[in-house]
């Protein structure tokens, strides 16, 4: 099977019910202040767009998740980790 | 529900209530009688510590200890750590730590105006994960205090396997207050309203305070214990209650920290015999699900507790919400002495103040460990001492740590005049002309060998380093970190570290004004339980309007170089002994109790004589590396002859590298060199010229007609300064 490109998105952002002072800063002192009151919560994380060559998605998805566990690009006391198929890079 | 009470107290407190004790109630006498809060194991122990003291205002177990500085203004001290919270999330956990002791300075009613933080981590030199957390530690205090704007001043490092897995994080803070603007928690009275103020609560660091009373393992449960740190709301809660106290709006306040709620509320009733009543349904939270217990133990960062007078009310909300900061009216003070948590109209919690704040006292036994008792061959004395000097100048215990202070801003406020690295302890300017000289100090290597000499030593080097600055010691406050107190040779160096505090305490008239405990410290692979580690924070007095304030490096060619004190073959713990040849065990260096006293007040009154160019006191690495660091530091050369040190040995390892307490190498005037010498010998200090400042740019050193030491002070300064920076990858 030939091997393609494949766009990784890698999403890390602080554990759920972790604060987030970056992200309650831009919902409070600039959305809300400056009228957009419906919006319920701010939350702010990285992304890491990965391009790497695999023989599949599947396959693609599996390295960059081995990649981020074992390099610790992420601290999973502090973050989680989300790791999906991008949009297509043909 | 997972309860850290031992079966002893879960029937005490049944008994004392003789009802069904709701989940709620189980949760606060949870977090208020873990060791983290009630110092269950330690407290009887602590009582030998002298607390009394002409400056002494307020001493242990409040938030900060409270020393009279004169013209009505006060400095505050306290020390903390977050070793538990750094281990698994270095950056945060470190960070949070600092955010922690800056609110205990705060409570009080002082503004913080200087941090300092001894650190200890594993062998960095081996392993990578070491590396990891002291890096992310380092990069936490930074930008924590760097954002905040707090100068951090000072610090300490050291580095043992034991702390592998286990690192220490302390942090210490120095505050400026006025003596009657003080916020006293006594003062809370019946009406007045509570007010919980700042970042949201939420669950993030739920059980903080009972994760701390326990040792660390892999636990994933563990793992949701990490808090977000949020400097610039800490920033705002600093600014918001300094002015809310100046408006003489606050009755009393405590800053959330262990034990969240569930300590904080009656913490702060207590001390004024009050009682509380608080409905959580009020409390401002950050996910609408959280359960009573949550919201009652949760240590979500930047919170503090207001007690506010209640015709000032409507004052303090208009502070709070100039500030942006969150808040919320919670409840209020009651006479009744019992804490009543509601949630809307449902009665949760009714629990008896003293009976949440009074934990029954824990007796431990102590054992002395029998390998102490195993006497080791020492090692032999070497004879390639230029390499070794070089190699001790380059391990990291005794290397430059400005790759670590030169990330932390140690000048903003403008306060700071001598600056680390510099001299051997720092120095700021006080508002009413005065200075004040802050240091801090600990060796686990002559704790694990003798913890009482160890205990001793510590406190013994850090009053030389404010000697060295000529400022008096005027109190202390220590961080006492060990493994489980239930291990019985653990608690035996537990007891100790505390008698060797307080021995040289009561030796040389030092108040104790405050610490911190910190049990359960160990190996979470071995099990092995850290090197005991008591940490001293000393602040000194320069009594003196006009000093002159310089540090360690030598200052001019021709200078007279002169030692004060003896040298004793006490290699035991020592750099040398551990660098050169792997070996841990020998005579730990003890201190001359008697004469103490004596010797600092005499480096103080010498450091302002004229002709006094720089003074340093002699400690890790012993004389040989005292010698380097005035010569790397001033950048010139000096000639010495051993012969002339004062000693009880004449083997050459020893005098060179014993580190043995009280001494001091003086750069003085060579006109000036026969009045200083004269005024020290009067007093019974053994002093000695051993030689002189040289333009040469060499260190050297002779005895026995030989020269030993013949090394160029670029090169020393090489090694000295690139060994942290390459461990840590920045030289390559």
């Amino acid at each position: 099977m030939a091997s393609s490109d494949y766009l990784i998105d890698v999403v890390i952002e602080g554990k759920p019910g972790a604060r987030d002072p970056e992200g309650e800063v831009i919902q409070r002192d600039l959305i809300w202040k400056n009228g957009f009151e419906s919006v319920k919560s701010v939350r702010v994380a990285k992304l890491l767009k990965i391009v790497i060559q695999a023989k599949s998605a599947k396959e693609a998805k599996m390295i960059v998740q081995r990649l981020c566990d074992e390099l610790r690009i992420f601290n999973p006391a502090a973050h989680s980790v989300h790791v999906a198929l991008g949009k297509s890079q043909d | 529900m997972f309860l850290s009470l031992t079966r002893d107290e879960k029937a005490l407190v049944q008994r004392q209530l003789g009802r069904k004790v709701t989940p709620l109630e189980w949760s606060i006498i949870d977090a208020e009688w873990s060791e983290h809060c009630s110092y269950k194991s330690s407290k009887s122990l602590l009582k030998e510590l002298p607390t009394k003291g002409a400056r002494v205002l307020l001493g242990p177990g409040f938030d900060a200890g409270v020393l009279d500085v004169g013209d009505g203004y006060v400095v505050t001290i306290h020390v903390e750590s977050h070793n538990h919270p750094s281990a698994i999330d270095p950056y945060g956990g470190a960070a949070t730590g600092v955010g922690g002791v800056l609110r205990d300075i705060l409570s009080i009613g002082s503004r913080p105006i200087a941090l300092l933080d001894p650190l200890r981590f594993g062998d960095v030199t081996k392993s990578g994960h070491s590396r990891w957390l002291m890096k992310n530690v380092i990069r936490g205090i930074a930008e924590y205090g760097n954002c905040v704007g707090i100068p951090t001043v000072g610090g300490e490092i050291e580095f043992d396997s034991s702390f592998e897995s286990n690192c220490l994080v302390d942090v210490a803070c120095v505050g400026l207050g006025q003596a009657d603007t003080l916020v006293y928690s006594q003062n809370g009275r019946p009406g007045d309203q509570l007010m919980l103020v700042g970042g949201s609560t939420g669950r993030d660091g739920i059980r903080g305070a009972t994760f701390a009373s326990r040792n660390l393992t892999g636990n994933e449960k563990d793992r949701a214990a990490v808090q977000v740190p949020d400097p610039f709301t800490e920033k705002l809660i600093i600014e918001a209650t300094l002015e809310a106290k100046e408006a003489g709006a606050l009755r009393a306040m405590k800053d959330l920290g262990g034990g969240g709620l569930a300590c904080a509320v009656p913490e702060a009733v207590s001390s004024g015999n009050c009682g509380a009543d608080i409905d959580l349904s009020l409390v401002h939270v950050r996910e609408s699900d959280l359960i009573a217990e949550e919201v009652m133990a949760s240590e979500s960062q930047e919170r503090m507790l207001y007690v506010v007078d209640p015709k000032r009310t409507r004052h303090v909300e208009q502070i709070l919400q100039r500030y942006g900061l969150p808040y919320s009216t919670i409840g209020h003070v009651i006479k009744q002495k019992v804490i009543k948590v509601r949630k809307s109209e449902k009665l949760l919690a009714n629990l008896p103040v003293d009976l949440v704040v009074q934990a029954p006292l824990l007796q431990r036994r102590s054992l002395k460990p029998k390998s102490r008792r195993v006497q080791l061959d020492p090692p032999r004395s070497p004879t390639n001492m230029g390499e070794i000097v070089l190699q001790l100048l380059a391990s990291p215990s005794i290397a430059s740590k400005s790759w670590v202070y030169g990330q932390y801003d140690h000048e903003v406020g403008v306060r700071t005049i001598l600056k680390p690295g510099a001299a051997d302890a720092s120095v700021l300017r006080l508002p009413n002309g005065k200075f004040l000289a802050l240091t801090c100090d600990g060796n686990s290597k002559h704790c694990s060998i003798s913890p009482g000499l160890g205990a001793e030593g510590s406190l013994a080097e850090a009053c030389r380093n404010l000697a060295c600055v000529g400022a008096l010691p005027i109190g202390m406050v220590d961080h006492l970190q060990f493994g489980d107190p239930g291990d019985h040779e653990v608690f035996w160096s537990f007891q100790q570290t505390v008698r060797g505090l307080s021995r040289y305490c009561r030796a040389i008239d030092l108040p104790c004004v405050g610490g911190k405990v910190s049990f359960y410290n160990e190996d979470s692979d071995t099990k092995i339980a850290i090197k005991p580690s008591p940490v001293v924070v000393v602040v000194g007095l320069i009594d003196n309007k006009a000093p002159k304030l310089f540090g360690f490096g030598l200052k001019e060619v021709g200078d007279a170089l002169i030692i004060v004190g003896s040298t004793a073959p006490e290699l035991g713990g020592s750099e040398y002994y551990e660098q050169i040849h792997g070996f841990s065990g020998g005579k730990v260096p003890k201190v001359d109790l008697r004469n103490e006293r004596k010797r600092i007040e005499n480096i103080v009154k010498i450091y302002r004589e004229p002709g006094i160019k720089s003074v340093h006191d002699c400690s890790k690495g012993g004389l040989i590396v005292t010698l380097a660091e005035m010569c790397i530091e001033g950048g010139l050369g000096a000639s010495v002859e051993a012969e002339q040190i004062p000693a009880k040995t004449r083997q050459i390892d020893e005098l060179l590298f014993s580190e043995s307490h009280g001494r001091f190498i003086l750069e003085v005037n060579r006109k000036m060199v026969k009045k200083i010498m004269k005024s020290l010998e009067d007093q019974g200090l053994p002093v000695a010229c051993i030689g002189q400042v040289d333009d040469g740019s060499h260190l050297r050193l002779k005895y026995g007609g030989k020269t030993l030491v013949d090394l160029s002070v670029p090169e020393m300064k090489q090694r000295w300064a690139e060994a942290i920076p390459r461990l840590m990858g920045d030289i390559v």
